[in-house]
C-alpha cells in the first residue's frame, strides 16, 4: 500500500542494566530523531525521559547488572511520539510514587522522585501494566504544535 | 561525558562545568563541587557550556548547595544553557537555589 508520506524510523533498543548503557541509549535516541526529522528538543526530552525510567530500573527496580534488563521502542505518529518502556525487574508501577513537595526548604528537601516528576511533565497518556516478567511503561511526547508548554 | 574546570576570580572559585550532567557523571560533578566548596567560602557553577541535566545532576547541584549551607559558604549556580534552564525550572529547585543569568564575578 502507497503511503503519501516520508518514511519513518522506528527505534527498537535493549540495553543491559549498567549506567555505562546511558551512552547507546542518547546514541539511539538522537539517531531515532534525526531520522524523523525532530528537533534538539526532542531528543533532549526523549534523553531525559528515557534517562530517568533506566536509572530508576537500575537503582530501584532489581536491574542492576542484569544482561538485556530494558528494552525501549520508540515510534513517531501523528500526535507525536509513543515510547514503550519495559524492564524485567521487581514489579513496580512508577505512576503511584507520591510527587515531589516542590517548595521545600533546601535543609529538608528529599532527594528521591524528582526524575519521574520530570517524567511526567515531559510526556502523557502514561500508562503502566505488568506483563509476565516485565514492567511496561507506555506514554507519549506530544508533537510540537499541539503543546500547551 | 562531563568536563570540569576551577579557577579562582575576585574572590570567587568558578567551577566550569561543561557537557553532560547525567546519572554517569553526578557523582564527579558533585565531587568537584564539594571539593571547591571544601577550601573557598564562595563558590560559583559556571553551567554555560553544559548541554544537558538529569535528575541526577540535579541532586549533585542540590547536595554542594547543601554543603555549602552547612558551613555558611556562598553557592551560586549561574549562567544556564536554554535545555538546561528548563530542567530547573520543572524541577523547582530554581525556588531553593541562588541561580544567576550571570557570574557574579
Amino acid at each position: 500500500m502507497w503511503h503519501n508520506q516520508a518514511i519513518l524510523t522506528d527505534a527498537d533498543v535493549v540495553l543491559n542494566g549498567r549506567l555505562d548503557a546511558l551512552k547507546a541509549l542518547v546514541a539511539e535516541t538522537t539517531q531515532f530523531c534525526r531520522e524523523n526529522s525532530l528537533g534538539d528538543d526532542a531528543v533532549a526530552e526523549l534523553n531525559l525521559v528515557l534517562e530517568e525510567l533506566f536509572t530508576n530500573s537500575i537503582r530501584h527496580g532489581g536491574c542492576a547488572g542484569m544482561q538485556n534488563a530494558v528494552r525501549i521502542r520508540l515510534q513517531l505518529q501523528d500526535d507525536g511520539v509513543h515510547l514503550e518502556y519495559s524492564d524485567r525487574g521487581v514489579p513496580y508501577d512508577p505512576l503511584r510514587a507520591p510527587p515531589p513537595q516542590l517548595a521545600t526548604p533546601l535543609e529538608q528537601r528529599r532527594l528521591g522522585g524528582l526524575g519521574l516528576h520530570l517524567v511526567r511533565q515531559l510526556v502523557c497518556d502514561l500508562e503502566y501494566r505488568r506483563d509476565g516478567n516485565w514492567n511496561r511503561i507506555t506514554m507519549r511526547r506530544p508533537t510540537e504544535s499541539r503543546r500547551s508548554v | 561525558m562531563i568536563q570540569l574546570t576551577q579557577e579562582t576570580k575576585s574572590g570567587w572559585c568558578v567551577v566550569g562545568v561543561r557537557g553532560r550532567a547525567d546519572a554517569e557523571a553526578a557523582d564527579e560533578l558533585e565531587n568537584a563541587l564539594r571539593a571547591a566548596l571544601e577550601s573557598h567560602p564562595k563558590v560559583a557553577a559556571d553551567l554555560a557550556l553544559l548541554d544537558y541535566i538529569s535528575s541526577a545532576g540535579l541532586r549533585a547541584v542540590l547536595q554542594a548547595a547543601r554543603a555549602a549551607q552547612a558551613k555558611n559558604a556562598e553557592f551560586a549556580v549561574c549562567s544556564l544553557s536554554p535545555p538546561v534552564k528548563k530542567v530547573f525550572d520543572m524541577s523547582g529547585l530554581h525556588q531553593i537555589l541562588r541561580i544567576q543569568g550571570e557570574l557574579p564575578c
